[in-house]
């Protein structure tokens, strides 16, 4: 589309400021990680790295990340392969009831949170399931099979049936041709569920913030807590460190893949 | 007659000598402070209260407790009542020493919080008065007003009085909405609205919390000492109803804030057992660990909170010793709130104060 | 099972080459029918334990607590300030959702016209917030929004005078939208980037200035994106609890907020059950209503 050039730099600007508004504010972060004062209150004064000190030193907070990262493993397994083998279900149906069930496991999404969370609150304190392994593993798979369901269906979507078609006509056995042929296209769509799965687990925070224990913390339940409970910078310091952490996966990630498609 | 006087002589005489040496018998008395070392090992306690500095004063006074006994101590909270009725109700229990406000351990004695059993806690050295059947105090200290110095310049509020006054004293006021309602509060509140604390009914309650709703749709009421911390540091309320360990904080880390003395509120939080805990001795083998001389030296030096140790000597930096409550001069000035009309009323109340904040 | 196939003749037409050569006739539709319920079974038993269930319970305690009736509806819609929390928790996501749709237009359209590389880059900004921690981002705006946080800083330090942001619906408004903002980018962007520019220029070169081009040709083919961003990012504002609990104050409470209040520190589980059922119904009831205008974007899509 032609542009006059003011519309161009308006737009451009428009842009900029949007991208700003996107990514600066997560930045903020970082200098009130180096607070001398154990408030969290703006502008930070002096440097210290006692709060970083204290996220690797602290149990609560070393447990906590430990906690996260356990429970998110759990669940971006059990609902890989949850949401995967709904997604070839579906898949298979094309129906109607397709089209319902499809909406049914979507829910998840939409359900807003507080509401689920005191849901799910009252039916763990019933069962004895507050904060338990084995309960925000089922709670946190049951909000990440939708991420896994729209992965996957979205690259079986794409995926040329006809292959399947081809290997079975040359003889494959059904479990052959999954295997060789349908699981090889479809990776890229199960390992975005996956990772879909894992972050969404390992950032869930209302549900987690009503079926915690103090014997089972998350991480974002600690980070909760400690802004409302303790106001400490260590909250800063871990959003530095969370953030740098996924900035260098991601940059990993866009390297690896940027050459791949290079070669 | 005279036989039944005998009789009941002899059985007291029985009695005091059963009672000089059962405790010699069954087991050595809790002496306050101390715990037998290795005691806990393997075992895990959770240590409930507000957050903080306050929570840091109290894990570092039990730290001695920590390292002889050998359990693991994690720490949970903020307090609140409900939540901790959910456990009791549910058997979920996982808290196990619970610290809180003033009035819930009398109002639910027995049945959310244990009645104790002072032979294992060793409550000598408390100043008098202060001991319940299901609680001992935490520390004391007091509900005080701060108010922004930049605000108020030559005109600053003096008494809780100005705090009501929004016409003269303009500002955005935050108030303590951490839970339960503050009765010394509540009994400034009827004051200032033209009630007598005397002769206080139960439809006083109405008139005090009318009062503070008449502060105004703009009040903040803080959930967490934290909150209230950082609304002075960051400046953005005018006048703060503060614990006096969060004002000492908030000023040392350089909110330009001013508390006013005259009839700051004496208030105590206290130590509790919730029912169904997994190990009630170890909680109150915890509480006696507490109550100890050098604990609460720690707490206070960490905290400012007056120690509930009568021969306790702490330390304190100067920045601490201004907000410290048990000077003489502080102890004319403070507030005693009427604790016996609170606790009868409570139920009452809560729901009051609880429909203020939730804004209705 | 049949019936249902029969009910969507037009998917299954268009769709001749689905399923296994096996499957010939109607029987090896079933079959195949059949095996399909099965890999779907074990997500469905999921999602019944940990969603369908305790919905269900809190609905029935929102009826039976502390007696049966309605009597807790009756006190949800009878008591003004829940009714006030209810209209404010409508007006702040609709002001998020378009202050959504003002900011994420431009950004996505021009993601389209863009070179590779700055793509990318465009790209990555709008995910950079899904990998960074939700509760970490409110913190952020915790920090920027203070009297004392960095906004008010720059305003002081421009010589300009301080705003109150913190505890506003203003600011409420401006960190959730900052958090929403990429549910609204990536819908709009998906479908800006199949239309086809051509039919903007030869609107051009038919004589209509840039403007009417822009209105009469490409906004109406890019609105289906607006819709589908609109009514995400609408209905994720709706359940919102984290950011407004930490950045707003009484005057910014939204009706989440109340749920967790009533059953947290009250224990009143039947009137923060109907508090929530009222909120499920509404978000529901708006997906339901807005279904037709999400169909409509794969009908203009789809014939792309």
């Amino acid at each position: 589309m032609t542009m006059s050039p003011f519309t161009r730099v308006l737009l451009g600007l428009c842009c900029l400021l949007v991208a700003l508004w996107l990514v600066a504010p997560t930045l903020v972060v970082v200098p009130m990680s180096f607070n001398e004062n154990k408030s969290l209150a703006f502008p930070p004064k002096g440097f210290t790295l006692d709060w970083y000190a204290n996220f690797f030193s602290n149990p609560e907070w070393s447990s906590s990340l430990f906690n996260s990262l356990k429970v998110a493993s759990l669940v971006a397994v059990a609902a890989t392969v949850l949401g995967t083998l709904a997604a070839f279900g579906l898949d298979r149906m094309k129906s109607a009831s397709a089209g319902w069930l499809r909406m049914i496991l979507l829910t998840p999404m939409i359900v807003p949170g507080v509401v689920l969370g005191i849901g799910i609150y009252a039916v763990y304190l019933d069962t004895h399931l507050v904060g338990t392994l084995f309960g925000f593993v089922v709670a946190h798979t049951m909000l990440a099979i939708p991420f896994v369901l729209i992965a996957v269906s979205a690259s079986l979507e794409v995926f040329d049936k006809r292959l399947e078609l081809a290997a079975a006509s040359l003889g494959a056995g059904r479990w052959t041709t999954f295997r060789t042929v349908t699981m090889p296209l479809i990776a890229p769509g199960i390992l975005s569920g996956f990772l879909f799965a894992f972050v969404t687990s390992f950032d869930e925070i209302i549900v987690s913030l009503f079926i915690t224990s103090p014997y089972l913390k998350t991480l974002p339940v600690q980070i909760y807590s400690s802004i409302t409970r303790d106001a400490d910078p260590t909250v800063a310091a871990v959003g530095t460190i969370l953030f740098l952490a996924t900035t260098l996966l991601i940059g990993l990630g866009l390297v690896l893949f940027g050459r791949e498609r290079r070669t | 007659m005279t036989i039944r006087r005998s009789i009941l002589s002899g059985s007291a005489v029985a009695l005091v000598l059963a009672a000089l040496s059962a405790p010699a018998l069954a087991q050595e008395k809790a002496v306050a402070g101390e715990v037998k070392e290795g005691s806990l090992a393997g075992k895990t306690l959770t240590f409930v209260s507000y957050g903080g500095i306050f929570q840091d004063g109290q894990i570092a006074a039990l730290e001695e407790f920590v390292q002889k006994s050998g359990v693991r101590l994690l720490s949970d909270g903020p307090t609140e009542i409900a939540k901790l009725q959910a456990q009791v109700e549910s058997g979920n229990v996982s808290w196990d020493v619970v610290d809180t406000a003033d009035f819930p351990p009398f109002v639910h004695c027995g049945t959310l919080f244990q009645k104790l059993d002072f032979t294992k806690i060793d409550v000598s050295n408390i100043p008098p008065g202060q001991v319940g059947e299901c609680s001992v105090p935490a520390m004391n200290y007091g509900v005080v007003l701060m108010y922004k110095n930049e605000t108020y310049k030559d005109n600053p509020p003096k008494s809780w009085k100005d705090f009501f006054d929004t016409e003269n004293f303009p500002g955005v006021r935050a108030i303590d909405g951490s839970g339960d309602p503050s009765g010394g509060f509540l009994e400034q509140a009827l004051i200032a609205a033209g009630g007598s604390v005397e002769t206080m009914t139960a439809a006083d309650i109405d008139k005090a919390i009318d009062q503070v709703r008449q502060l105004g749709p703009d009040t903040i009421y803080w959930k967490t000492g934290a909150e209230s911390q950082q609304m002075a540091e960051s400046g953005e309320a005018d006048m703060i109803v503060m614990w006096t360990g969060r004002a000492m904080t908030a000023v040392k880390n350089g909110a330009e804030f001013t508390p006013v003395w005259q009839d700051w509120l004496v208030v105590m939080d206290q130590l509790t057992i919730p029912v169904g805990v997994k190990d009630p001795d170890a909680s109150h083998a915890l509480i006696n660990a507490y109550l100890g001389k050098r604990s609460q030296e720690v707490l206070a030096e960490k905290t400012s909170y007056t120690p509930i140790h009568k021969d306790a000597q702490p330390e304190v930096e100067p920045a601490v010793a201004a907000f410290m409550t048990n000077t003489p001069e502080r102890q004319q000035q403070g507030y005693q709130q009427n604790v016996k009309f609170w606790v009868e009323n409570f139920p009452e109340t809560q729901e009051k104060w609880t429909a203020l904040m939730s804004g209705n | 099972m049949s019936g249902s196939d029969a009910s969507t003749p037009a998917r299954s037409d268009a769709n001749p080459d689905r399923g296994s050569p096996r499957s010939g006739g109607s029987a090896g539709r079933a079959a195949l029918f059949r095996e399909g319920w099965l890999l779907v079974l074990p997500a469905l038993v999921v999602l019944c334990a940990v969603m369908a269930y305790p919905l269900a319970s809190i609905a029935v305690r929102s009826i039976s607590q502390p007696e049966w009736g309605l009597q807790n509806y009756a006190w949800f819609f009878g008591t003004p300030v829940n009714l006030t929390v209810l209209q404010r928790t409508f007006t702040i996501s609709a002001w998020v959702t378009v202050v959504c749709v003002l900011c994420a237009y431009p950004y996505a359209y021009v993601m389209t016209v863009v070179g590779p590389t700055l793509r990318v880059v465009l790209i990555l900004c709008v995910m950079v917030p899904f990998w960074v921690s939700g509760v970490v981002r409110t913190l952020s705006w915790v920090l920027l929004l203070q009297d004392s946080g960095a906004i008010n800083s720059a305003l002081r330090g421009l010589g300009l005078p301080p705003v109150r942001l913190i505890r506003t619906q203003t600011g409420v408004v401006i960190g959730m939208a900052q958090v929403l903002l990429p549910f609204m980018i990536l819908p709009m962007y998906s479908v800006m980037k199949g239309i086809d520019l051509r039919l903007v220029q030869a609107a051009r070169s038919l004589g209509a200035r840039p403007s009417r081009a822009f209105f009469s040709v490409y906004l109406p083919l890019s609105l289906p994106g607006v819709y589908a961003g609109a009514i995400i990012v609408f209905i994720l504002a709706l359940g919102f609890y984290i950011t407004p609990a930490l950045l707003g104050g009484p005057r910014s409470t939204m009706l989440s907020t109340l749920v967790q209040t009533q059953v947290l520190s009250l224990l009143q589980w039947g009137r923060g059950g109907a508090m929530g059922v009222v909120l499920l119904v509404a978000t529901l009831v708006l997906l339901a209503l807005a279904a037709p205008l999400m169909r409509q974007r794969h009908k203009k899509t789809g014939a792309r």
